[in-house]
C-alpha cells in the first residue's frame, strides 16, 4: 500500500521493524506527489530537500535505537496549508501578493510537528488568504476534488483535504476561520478538526480573523488526527491566546459512547438549503450513536441563525485590519515605477490582491467606519455573546452536538459564482468559530443522491475537544476510516 | 436590493484601504458590496438592549507580558531578505516628503 494511504501506526511499525527506512518512505511519498498532483494541484510547493533531510534524521534515530523518543509524528509525512510559515519555503497564501515571499521563520504549529519527527512534504493550495469555500480564489489555479475532478475540494483548506483524500500524505494541517478545515474535510471525505480556540498557537500563521482563526489537522483516521493534536496543542509564549494543554487526545478514543449525551439541533435539520442526502446522513449517524449506547437529546441554539451575518461582519473587519500589513515594501508584491509612496501602495495592493480579497478588505473598512460600526460591528459582538451563551446552555444538556457540516456535498467548479451563495455553504460551521468551541468533520460514507463523500459535524464544549474525538471514533467503528478517493487508491499490495 | 453604499463611498474606501480600483471596477464592486451588506441585515434586527459584547473568545485575557530579557531576533539580512528594493541595510521607498515641484 502507498505510504500516503497508511495510517500513522502502520508507518511507524514499518519504520521500527526496519521494513523500510524513513528516506525510502520520503522518496516514495515525494514520487507519488510529483506523479499524482498534476491531476489535483493540491500542492503549491513540494519540499523534497527538507523532506529528505528530516527523513535522514529519523533514520539516524532508528539506528541509534531512539525512534520512540522522537514523538507522536516520528516518520510521518505531513504537508501544510500555504498560510503557515516554514523557514526557507514560500508562504504565498495562494496570493500574487506573496508569490515570491520566502519565510524567514517557522510557525509554531509547523515547528511542533517537525520537533516530533514529522517529514515535511510541502505546502498546500488554499483560497487566497483563506477567503473562500472552494479553493477557487487561489491565484495559482484551483485544486480538484480527488473524488470527482470536476468538483471543488471545498475551502479554504482545499489543498490539505485533497492531499489527504488522495493518499498523498496521511496528515495535513489547515486553518479554520469559519469552516475552512471542516468543510473541505467533508467534501473530500476525510477527518478534519478545528480545535477550541486557544488549543493551537497561531504564531506564524498568516492571520485572517485573529479572534476566529484556529489551526487543525486533516487525517484519514480519528486517531491520527488526535495524535497530530497531541503534537500541536499547548501554550506558546509567542501567542498569548494559546492555552496550557496537557491532554492526551487519544486517551478516550476507545471508550465508546455508552452513557454520553449527544445533542441534535432540530432547527438545523429543517434549515432551508439542507440537502436531503446530508440530512439523511446526520439522522443515520444519530441512530448509529444511539445504537452504540449514546443518548440522543434535542438542544436549541436559538441565535445560531444570526451567526452567518455576525461572521460576515466580524471576519472582514478583522481581515481588513490584518491585511493592512501588506504594503509591498518590507515583503510582498511591489508595483514598480512609482515616484510617490501612496501610488505605489495602491498599485501594489490592487495588483497583489485578487477580487475576493479586495472585496473583504473594503467590506471590513466600510463596516468599521464611523456611524456604520454601531449598526453592524458592535451588534455582531453582542450577538457573539448570545451565540456563546447558547452553546454553554446546550452543553448543560449534552456532551457533544451532532449536525451537518455543509448543507450539500461538493459542487462543480463555477457553479457558485455569486459571493453570497458561496457564503451560505458556511451556515453550519461559522457559529462555532464565533463561540470559539471545537468542531470537527467526520466522514460517514457517501450521499445517496450524489455518491459523493458526506461528513457530519461534531461540536464540543470549549476545551473539551476530547468529547467530540470520542464520538468521532465511535462513528468510525461504524463507517470505517476515511477511504482513499477511488481514483487514487493503489492496487499494489503492501507489506 | 438596498443601496447601502454609493459608488462615491466605494471610491472613498478604496482610497482608505490603499487599493487602487480602476474606474471601470467601481460599479461592479458597488453592486457586490451592497448585495453582501444586504445579507448582514439580520444583525440589525436583534433586540440587543443590555447585552454585553464579546470581542474575543478568551474573554478573561489581560495584557500578557514576558520577562524583559534579550532574545535573538532577525539579523539585518533576514529582515531585508524579502524587500522588493533594498539599499545598503535599508528598505528603499519612494519619496514621502516634498513633491517634484518643491
Amino acid at each position: 500500500m502507498e505510504f500516503g494511504c497508511r495510517d500513522i501506526a502502520s508507518i511507524q511499525a514499518g519504520l521500527r521493524a526496519r521494513r523500510f527506512s524513513a528516506v525510502e518512505l520520503a522518496e516514495s511519498v515525494l514520487a507519488r506527489v510529483h506523479a499524482q498532483d498534476v491531476r489535483l494541484h493540491a500542492f503549491l510547493e513540494v519540499t523534497d530537500e527538507l523532506a529528505l533531510r528530516a527523513a535522514g534524521r529519523v533514520d539516524s534515530a532508528i539506528v541509534a535505537g531512539a525512534f520512540d523518543e522522537l514523538g507522536p509524528l516520528a516518520g510521518v509525512p505531513i504537508a501544510y496549508k500555504d498560510n503557515m510559515n516554514l523557514a526557507g519555503t514560500h508562504t504565498t497564501c495562494a496570493s500574487r501578493m506573496l508569490e515570491n515571499y520566502v519565510s524567514p521563520y517557522t510557525a509554531t504549529c509547523v515547528k511542533r510537528t517537525l520537533d516530533v519527527g514529522a517529514i515535511p512534504i510541502g505546502k498546500l493550495n488554499m483560497d487566497e488568504f483563506a477567503f473562500g469555500s472552494s479553493t477557487e480564489t487561489s491565484a495559482f489555479g484551483v485544486t480538484r476534488n480527488p473524488w470527482e475532478l470536476d468538483r471543488v475540494p471545498g475551502g479554504s483548506s482545499g489543498g490539505s483535504a485533497a492531499a489527504v483524500a488522495a493518499g498523498m500524505v496521511p496528515v495535513a494541517l489547515g486553518s479554520d476561520t469559519g469552516g475552512s478545515v471542516r468543510q473541505p474535510a467533508c467534501f473530500c471525505g476525510v477527518v478534519g478538526v478545528k480545535p477550541t480556540y486557544g488549543v493551537v498557537s497561531r504564531y506564524g500563521v498568516v492571520a485572517f480573523g485573529s479572534s476566529l482563526d484556529q489551526v487543525g489537522p486533516f487525517a484519514r483516521t480519528v486517531r491520527d488526527a488526535a495524535l497530530a493534536l497531541n503534537a500541536l496543542s499547548g501554550r506558546d509564549p509567542l501567542d498569548c491566546t494559546s492555552q496550557e494543554c496537557t491532554l492526551d487526545f487519544t486517551a478516550n478514543l476507545a471508550q465508546g459512547v455508552a452513557g454520553m449525551r449527544v445533542g441534535v439541533v432540530p432547527a438545523f435539520l429543517e434549515a432551508e438549503g439542507l440537502s436531503a442526502e446530508v440530512k439523511a446522513k446526520v439522522e443515520e449517524a444519530a441512530e448509529q450513536l444511539s445504537r452504540l449506547g449514546a443518548t440522543i437529546v434535542e438542544v436549541e441554539l436559538p441565535n445560531a441563525k444570526a451567526a452567518m451575518s455576525a461572521y460576515y461582519v466580524l471576519g472582514p473587519c478583522e481581515a481588513f485590519s490584518n491585511l493592512s500589513r501588506f504594503d509591498g515594501l518590507r515583503y510582498g508584491y511591489q508595483d514598480a515605477g512609482h515616484d510617490d509612496l501612496g501610488g505605489q501602495y495602491e498599485a501594489s495592493r490592487a495588483v497583489g490582491f485578487g477580487p475576493e480579497t479586495r472585496r473583504r478588505i473594503m467590506l471590513g473598512s466600510y463596516l468599521l467606519s464611523s456611524g456604520v460600526y454601531e449598526t453592524y460591528y458592535y451588534p455582531a459582538q453582542q450577538v457573539r455573546t448570545l451565540i456563546t451563551q447558547d452553546y454553554v446552555t446546550a452543553f448543560e444538556a449534552c456532551d457533544c452536538i451532532l449536525g451537518p457540516v455543509s448543507p450539500t456535498a461538493a459542487w462543480r467548479f463555477g457553479e457558485r459564482s455569486d459571493p453570497r451563495s458561496m457564503y451560505l455553504s458556511d451556515m453550519f460551521t461559522v457559529s462555532i468559530n464565533i463561540a470559539g468551541n471545537g468542531g470537527m468533520s467526520v466522514p460517514v460514507g457517501v450521499g445517496a443522491h450524489t455518491g459523493l463523500p458526506v461528513g457530519v459535524q461534531l461540536v464540543a464544549p470549549a476545551f473539551r475537544d476530547a468529547n467530540m474525538l470520542r464520538v468521532a471514533a465511535a462513528l468510525e467503528t461504524v463507517y470505517g476510516p476515511a477511504p482513499t478517493a477511488p481514483g487514487f487508491a493503489s492496487e499494489r499490495a503492501g507489506d | 436590493m438596498a443601496q447601502h453604499l454609493t459608488e462615491q463611498d466605494v471610491r472613498r474606501m478604496a482610497a482608505y484601504t490603499r487599493i487602487g480600483l480602476a474606474d471601470d471596477e467601481v460599479p461592479q464592486m458597488t453592486v457586490e458590496l451592497n448585495a453582501i451588506i444586504d445579507g448582514l441585515e439580520p444583525i440589525t434586527e436583534y433586540d440587543l438592549e443590555g447585552v454585553e459584547p464579546t470581542f474575543h473568545p478568551i474573554g478573561d485575557l489581560s495584557n500578557v507580558m514576558r520577562t524583559d530579557a534579550e532574545v535573538p531576533g532577525f539579523s539585518q539580512d533576514e529582515a531585508l531578505m524579502n524587500a522588493a528594493v533594498r539599499e545598503g541595510g535599508s528598505f528603499r521607498i519612494p519619496r514621502i516628503l516634498g513633491g517634484g515641484d518643491a
